[in-house]
């Protein structure tokens, strides 16, 4: 699995605004621990040459975050992210929240009983937890004619 | 600000801007869009003063343009109109001859950034690697606006990727940008502003960020608009 700090691999889409998929980077890496709570973040200068963005926008996603409460600037220290728990909670129930409401969506247009959904939701998720994140799913499923 | 007010331009019989009006601010990234011979050069040399137009205003920080303009606006085409002969080491000694606002510091930057070699002759450069120093050579004057004509035209890949590099770097950080490209889909993120021209008029004029948040739409979603329409 790739580490290192998680910046080169974000791809921006062209019709949400730039700032708020920024913002919704931080938020995915927050989440998956690759942001700690008080660690401090790259000014917006660097953020910019890091994503290739105008620093302009940069900047508005810096913005953006403070108004959340996502990061903390004092004084002419870096931004850090914020200690705040409660912050942190929504962050990941907002984010998680907005994962299932995209999986409902996609799923309801085939007609399927909750519970039998609930179980192969079950079961993918258990063998997907064995295996390193981002692999592919396995052939398992894939039916031969 | 470089403000353009309804330029109009003929070549013979030809309308070729047709009353353009739009704005360049400082600290903005701006794009000129349009298909070729919409008129995006003759723009950019008309407030270069290099073409002449027939009526409107062409105003820079409120004052026409005069010869103080070339160490305020700097002006990079889409070709390097240095002599082939030189060395690329000569080609900086010219343009710090030549240029008040020139930074040996920053051509020094640059020439690293794009790992250029000093000793080569301009003539044997690449056309990736010509329009490398074409930058260089034009970034290097410390002009509060920089003019750009198709800075990713028939370039690499990679080339392409070091280039866009430079727009979200300091050496373009507060100054006013304003370029022309056809190859909008690599500058997407990059754009403060888009100006689309068509047939010697400005079709569309617009902040991409809020395009995309009030609209949903990304540059090339506006441009298919004005040109299918």
């Amino acid at each position: 699995m790739k580490t290192g700090e998680g910046w080169e691999e974000v791809v921006f889409n062209s019709r949400d605004p730039v700032y708020l998929q920024v913002v919704r980077h931080f938020m995915e890496m927050i989440v998956t621990g690759r942001l700690e709570a008080g660690q401090a973040i790259p000014s917006r200068r660097e953020l910019g040459a890091l994503l290739k963005i105008n620093p302009n926008t940069a900047q508005r996603s810096y913005k953006e975050m403070e108004e959340r409460k996502l990061i903390v600037t004092e004084g002419n220290s870096p931004s850090r992210i914020t200690r705040d728990e409660a912050v942190l909670r929504t962050i990941r129930s907002e984010l998680l929240g907005e994962a299932v409401d995209a999986f409902v969506a996609s799923v309801r247009k085939i007609d399927v009983p909750v519970e039998e959904l609930l179980e192969l939701v079950k079961a993918r998720y258990t063998q997907a937890a064995g295996e390193p994140a981002g692999s592919t799913p396995s052939e398992k499923g894939g039916g031969r004619p | 600000m470089i403000e353009l007010i309804g330029v109009r331009k003929r070549y013979r019989r030809k309308l070729v801007l047709d009353g353009v009006s739009f704005s360049a601010e400082k600290g903005n990234i701006t794009c000129l869009v349009g298909l070729n011979g919409a008129g995006k050069s003759t723009l950019l040399k008309a407030i270069m003063g290099l073409t002449p137009i027939h009526s409107g205003r062409i105003l820079i920080d409120g004052k026409s343009p005069d010869i103080s303009t070339y160490e305020k606006v700097a002006f990079i085409a889409d070709h390097l109109t240095m002599p082939p002969a030189m060395k690329l080491s000569e080609g900086l000694r010219f343009m710090a001859d030549f240029y008040e606002s020139w930074s040996a510091e920053r051509a020094e930057e640059l020439m690293r950034f794009f790992k250029l070699e000093r000793g080569e002759r301009i003539g044997n450069l690449s056309k990736g690697t010509a329009a490398k120093f074409n930058l260089v050579l034009g970034l290097a004057q410390e002009a509060d606006y920089v003019l750009m004509d198709e800075p990713f035209s028939g370039i690499d890949l990679l080339s392409r990727e070091m280039i866009a590099d430079v727009f979200s770097s300091h050496l373009i950080e507060d100054r006013g940008v304003l370029l022309t490209t056809h190859e909008i889909a690599d500058m997407e993120q990059l754009i403060d502003r888009a100006v689309i021209l068509l047939n010697g008029k400005v079709a569309a004029a617009f902040d991409c960020e809020q395009k995309r948040s009030e609209e949903g739409k990304s540059i090339v979603d506006v441009m298919r608009e004005v040109y299918l329409s």
